[in-house]
């Protein structure tokens, strides 16, 4: 019997292909589990379903959910003739849109239940891949795609190749997800995983939660991989089982075959931080700690949670965010916001000096954060994107939510042990 | 696909891990007129600026590693369709970047080891889809590109994904 790697098995579950056709570098067709547009992309999606399958229904309404995350709040008026669209549309066809300030997309179909393991499910979103820290493939598809699959219910994919990493050893606070998040992209963007699939091992992975599995496969798409997956463990059904879903754990045939095997040392791992102006342009902490920074915003499908948040009021208790530093925070979902407010966390944050914006995908799509300035606002996210000139005309560095924290006060690069001693 | 050779002329773009962000600016998003990304294409590229500007109709367009990274936007490629572009020869691209590329008709060629090739500006191209070869004629350098997958030239020769989904 042929063995599979986890993306070939995903497939395998969802295709009408053979088992023999189920190997690296096939294009398949696969039929979809969901497929979702946003206010991005959405409206085009809608217009080139009308004008190309003209009365056409869409292939199952209940199968299909349009999540407005990146202008949500139509703060120009092309943005709100584009949520209207979708609501108009929806409504005629009877799909569900998440209302107003629901948040990310990606984040809502794991924290609302709409996706679970082994699922296959397409958006018009490029971390849609963060999914496969649940078992979920998911994958980003431009307008042409998601117009296709509205009518069809299918799209096709080509089976990519799967690199194992082992992740062999642990770290301890400051170091977090973010952190060993960015340490395997410069080590995976350097070996080179463009088009490939990763299937992340090793004992660390025992002690994620779901937020940190979510943080460690979204820079998958900064090396231009397809996807990295965390295969399903008690941790996964436990989630699940507590928003009242059963699932199915899918996981790696014994013997499947990987494209290489690569081991990552992590034990010790330090802090790191992508500099200008690539997100694999990775570099230690230390080598940046100074480097002045004046716009700070934490938020993004990466780093976003109210687990997030929670490191970031953790290290602004009782201090005050320096006053030549703009902070702001947009938490990924009406979920994280509600946590922040139960926990405190909201009020620690406005009383050091931060700021909060409605949920979702923050600086990574104009129009909700909006961009963070001039040349010399000089920006540290939390997010996904430092690309020069993405998200502002200054440098932009991408960092996890404690050193976010460490440099809202400083108003520097700072590591968050020296200032946490004080 | 019926067109079993292309032949034209190279335009150079050889820089590496090209961001959508670099070919169109996320603060473009809301514009989705052909002819209006048209001139926009490369507009956050430093060196290439004036892209959006230039004649490059019919050409094919020469990249480096990664070409295509980042977010899922069709515009990124509907504006190398609108100036255009025959097709896209690279070492490697973003797969989301290469899907949205076929499933617009555009054809992408992948070439591992191009950095070595060498190929001047305007210089005279043939890509042999059959053969999986590509000729630099003012040379006749050769080098092999990846075997193009039967699917992907059946989506093209439809003219696009958007034909296949009305038979679907």
């Amino acid at each position: 019997m042929t063995s599979f790697t986890l993306i070939e098995k995903i497939i395998r579950n969802r295709t009408d292909v053979s088992d023999g056709e189920i190997y690296p570098n096939n294009i398949v067709w696969v039929n979809l589990d969901l497929v979702t547009a946003r206010d991005y992309a959405g409206p085009q999606v809608i217009d080139l379903f009308q004008k190309n399958y003209t009365g056409s229904k869409t292939f199952n309404n209940e199968k299909i959910i349009f999540t407005p995350d990146c202008y949500p709040y139509g703060n120009d008026p092309k943005h709100a003739k584009d949520q209207e669209k979708i609501r108009v549309f929806a409504k005629e066809h009877g799909i569900k849109v998440t209302d107003l300030g629901s948040g990310i997309g990606s984040h809502l179909l794991f924290r609302r239940g709409f996706s679970k393991p082994g699922d296959i499910v397409i958006g018009a979103d490029s971390h849609y891949n963060i999914l496969g820290a649940l078992g979920i493939l998911g994958q980003g598809a431009g307008d042409v795609m998601l117009a296709f699959a509205l009518k069809t219910g299918k799209s096709w994919i080509k089976i990519p190749e799967t690199v194992k990493v082992i992740l062999k050893g642990d770290y301890e606070w400051p170091t977090t997800a973010k952190d060993l998040a960015l340490y395997v992209l410069k080590e995976l963007h350097e070996y080179g995983i463009t088009g490939k699939a990763v299937e992340f091992y090793g004992e660390i992975i025992d002690k994620l939660s779901i937020e940190e599995r979510v943080t460690l496969c979204s820079l998958i798409t900064e090396a231009s991989g397809v996807i990295g997956f965390v295969p399903d463990d008690k941790i996964t059904t436990d989630y699940y089982s507590e928003i009242g879903i059963e699932i199915e754990m899918i996981s790696a045939d014994e013997d499947a075959r990987y494209v290489s095997e690569l081991v990552l040392d992590i034990q010790d791992l330090g802090q790191y931080i992508a500099c200008p102006p690539h997100p694999h342009n990775v570099k230690k902490i230390e080598e940046v700690i100074g480097t002045p920074i004046n716009s700070i915003v934490i938020g993004s499908c990466t780093n976003g949670s109210s687990a997030d948040i929670h490191d970031v009021a953790k290290i602004l208790k009782g201090h005050k965010i320096n006053p030549d530093v703009r902070f702001g925070i947009v938490p990924a979902t009406r979920e994280d916001f509600v946590s922040i407010n139960l926990n405190g966390d909201m009020t620690i944050i406005l009383e050091s000096g931060g700021n909060f914006f409605g949920a979702g995908c923050s600086t990574c799509a104009k129009g909700q954060y909006g961009l963070t300035g001039g040349e010399t606002a000089v920006t540290l996210t939390t997010g996904n994107r430092n690309t020069q000139g993405k998200i502002g005309p200054a440098d932009v560095y991408l960092a996890s939510p404690v050193v976010a924290a460490a440099t809202a006060i400083e108003g520097k690069i700072a590591a968050p042990k020296e200032v946490v001693k004080r | 696909m019926s067109k079993k050779t292309i032949k034209a002329k190279a335009k150079l773009v050889i820089v590496d891990d090209v961001d959508t962000d670099q070919i169109f600016h996320q603060s473009l998003l809301t514009i989705h007129d052909p002819n209006e990304i048209k001139p926009h294409i490369f507009g956050n590229l430093e060196g290439y600026k004036s892209f959006g500007k230039e004649d490059n109709v019919g050409k094919i367009l020469v990249v480096g590693k990664n070409f295509g990274k980042g977010s899922t936007r069709q515009q990124a490629v509907t504006g190398f369709i609108a100036h255009g572009i025959t097709a896209i020869v690279g070492e490697s691209f973003g797969p989301i970047y290469y899907s949205n590329s076929v499933n617009s008709g555009l054809l992408l060629v992948e070439v591992p080891g191009i950095s070595e090739f060498n190929v001047k500006e305007d210089d005279d191209l043939e890509i042999d889809i059959t053969q999986s070869l590509i000729i630099n004629q003012n040379n006749g350098e050769t080098i092999n590109c990846v075997k193009i997958p039967q699917p992907v030239l059946d989506i093209i020769e439809a003219g696009g994904l958007l034909k296949l989904g009305e038979i679907m």
